[in-house]
């Protein structure tokens, strides 16, 4: 069994840069993004309140909403990096995030050397590192650009590189977090079309991204997020409808 | 995340009766959810699981040489090189001030100092552990031990690199290896255990103080001029105190003795894995409790 249970999570992000009492001030003021929060001798933001949610077996769900609604957090949540300052986290099967398809990409090491170190951070195996070199050499259309170190790519290329070992593994729960494009537009759909197998390949699915056209293509459920609250968990095209029909509301209230 | 040193000095100034009526994060210590993170399973997932994942800190640190060395001719043989060169003036003129005859002092020098060269390398590059991480920590969970075994590793293939300038010199010098030889490798696995729970200790202050390093790079340079390594200890003649309270020097001789052919003394072994033993329990509680924090401060 897979699933997901979030029952009252709330995380508060400490921030250490601002100490001085008058930037404190100013900030707690506003209320853009996360609210900002005095604890303690510090200031923290609070990205998350109290969210509850499950998610089950098949389940694909975007997540939406402005920037600084949380998304990113609820994310890094589900992944463990962040530790909810209170609540329950519940997760049932294995978490496979997919913030930055370039974390672990070495500028000074060669396309093959990158498949070895990023496959190694991702965790994969010796063995399936082994298996898949091929798959990603075919994917990239590198060829013998592999064989030099990654410094000398253009972001298109290297994108297609960090894109290709991202996606060859095998997950239980998917976390994505934007998605980007991959280069030219023809390369778009091939990456497309693999992004779509690798989700197929996951039992559940969690993605963040502002385009609801990608969203609706990859999900059918949809959690809507406004300054790190829950507003509306449903179908994909019931919570888009929603949110849409607040945007003139929304705009009113930030003119 | 940039850190503005002088937010973190003010910040750390407020008056401490301030922090006393309002226990700073009170409330993110007693959540539900920390029942879910006992004890035994922090030990298990930050500490133990980043031994297992050795796949992971021996990649990081090997890439690490190379991003220092790629394109360069020789590579990281330039630390062999210039630790060669400085080694070598070093011993000519110093063997002069101290009176000391250069056959004995050179192979003295630099077995000496190349141990000392991983001590104080490994301690300083430690502050940074988890802020040259803080890519990977803020996107997958990975056990923190990684990032501290990562510098272990990046400095002990540096070591590897330096301490062959003793094999030429003991040829030239003639210094034999012996039995007593063999106890450079338990010596030098007590270094090892050591560096691992300071550098772990020093990279959580470190994240969270940012005034660390500097304060640690001093206090490495300050040793450095205590510590017999560029003089004998007997030259200290009355005041060989200096040397036997620093735990430093233990360290140190459980590889440099052995070096040159003479078995550590046996309170030298006591103070290290004395040490080790008690340091492993300060850094392992240490990690445990700021384990939910360091993302933060990263």
């Amino acid at each position: 069994m897979v699933a997901i249970f979030l029952n009252d999570v709330s995380v508060n992000i400490p921030i250490f840069d601002v100490s001085r009492a008058s930037l404190k001030k100013a900030l707690i003021g506003r209320t853009i993004g996360g609210r900002f929060a005095q604890s303690g001798s510090h200031l923290t933001v609070s990205a998350i309140k109290n969210i509850n949610f499950e998610a089950h077996d098949g389940d694909r769900i975007a997540l939406v909403g402005d920037n600084g609604s949380g998304k990113s957090t609820l994310l890094r949540v589900l992944s463990k990096v962040y530790p909810p300052t209170s609540g329950t986290v519940n997760i049932i099967g294995n978490v496979s995030p997919m913030f930055d398809a370039t974390l672990g990409m070495s500028m000074d090491a060669t396309g093959l050397e990158n498949i070895q170190i990023a496959g190694t951070i991702w965790g994969m195996t010796r063995a399936q590192i082994k298996n898949s070199v091929d798959d990603i050499v075919d994917f990239t259309e590198l060829g013998d650009y592999l064989k030099v170190p990654v410094r000398t790519y253009s972001s298109g290329m290297m994108m297609r590189l960090a894109f290709a070992i991202a996606t060859v593994r095998d997950p239980e729960i998917l976390l994505i977090d934007e998605i980007i494009g991959v280069g030219d537009m023809g390369f778009f759909e091939k990456a497309f079309l693999r992004l779509r197998k690798l989700i197929e390949r996951s039992r559940i699915l969690m993605v963040a991204a502002h385009d609801d056209d990608i969203l609706r293509r990859l999900c059918d459920k949809a959690i809507w997020l406004s300054h790190g609250s829950i507003i509306d968990f449903d179908d994909i095209d019931t919570v888009l409808a929603a949110r849409q029909h607040d945007a003139p509301a929304r705009e009113a209230a930030a003119s | 995340m940039h850190m503005n040193v002088q937010d973190i000095t003010s910040e750390r100034a407020l008056p401490p009766s301030k922090t006393m009526l309002i226990p700073p994060s009170a409330n993110m210590a007693q959540s539900s959810a920390q029942m879910t993170y006992t004890v035994g399973s922090t030990i298990s997932d930050e500490v133990l699981a980043g031994f297992r994942e050795w796949r992971i800190w021996t990649i990081l640190g090997w890439d690490d040489i190379r991003q220092r060395y790629r394109r360069s001719v020789i590579g990281p043989f330039w630390i062999t090189l210039s630790m060669g060169i400085f080694i070598l003036l070093l011993g000519v003129i110093y063997s002069r001030l101290f009176h000391t005859d250069i056959r004995t002092y050179i192979p003295f020098l630099a077995a000496g100092f190349t141990v000392w060269g991983f001590i104080s390398q490994t301690m300083n590059e430690s502050c940074m552990a988890f802020n040259e991480g803080s890519r990977i920590i803020k996107q997958i969970k990975l056990p923190y031990s990684i990032y501290v075994l990562r510098v272990m590793w990046r400095n002990f293939i540096v070591f590897l690199h330096t301490v062959v300038i003793f094999i030429p010199v003991a040829i030239i010098f003639k210094v034999m290896p012996n039995l007593a030889t063999l106890y450079v490798l338990p010596g030098l696995f007590l270094v090892c255990v050591n560096l691992i729970w300071v550098a772990t200790v020093l990279a959580i202050l470190s994240t969270r103080f940012r005034d660390m390093p500097p304060i640690v790079a001093t206090v490495v340079q300050i040793t450095m001029f205590a510590t017999p390594i560029m003089y004998p200890v007997s030259s200290l003649a009355g005041a060989s105190i200096i040397a036997e309270i620093n735990p430093i020097y233990h360290l140190i001789e459980l590889v440099r003795a052995p070096m040159l052919g003479t078995a550590p003394e046996l309170r030298s072994w006591l103070i290290a894995g004395g040490l080790a033993v008690v340091g492993s329990l300060l850094a392992t509680a240490l990690l445990v409790s700021k384990a939910r924090r360091i993302v933060f401060w990263v």
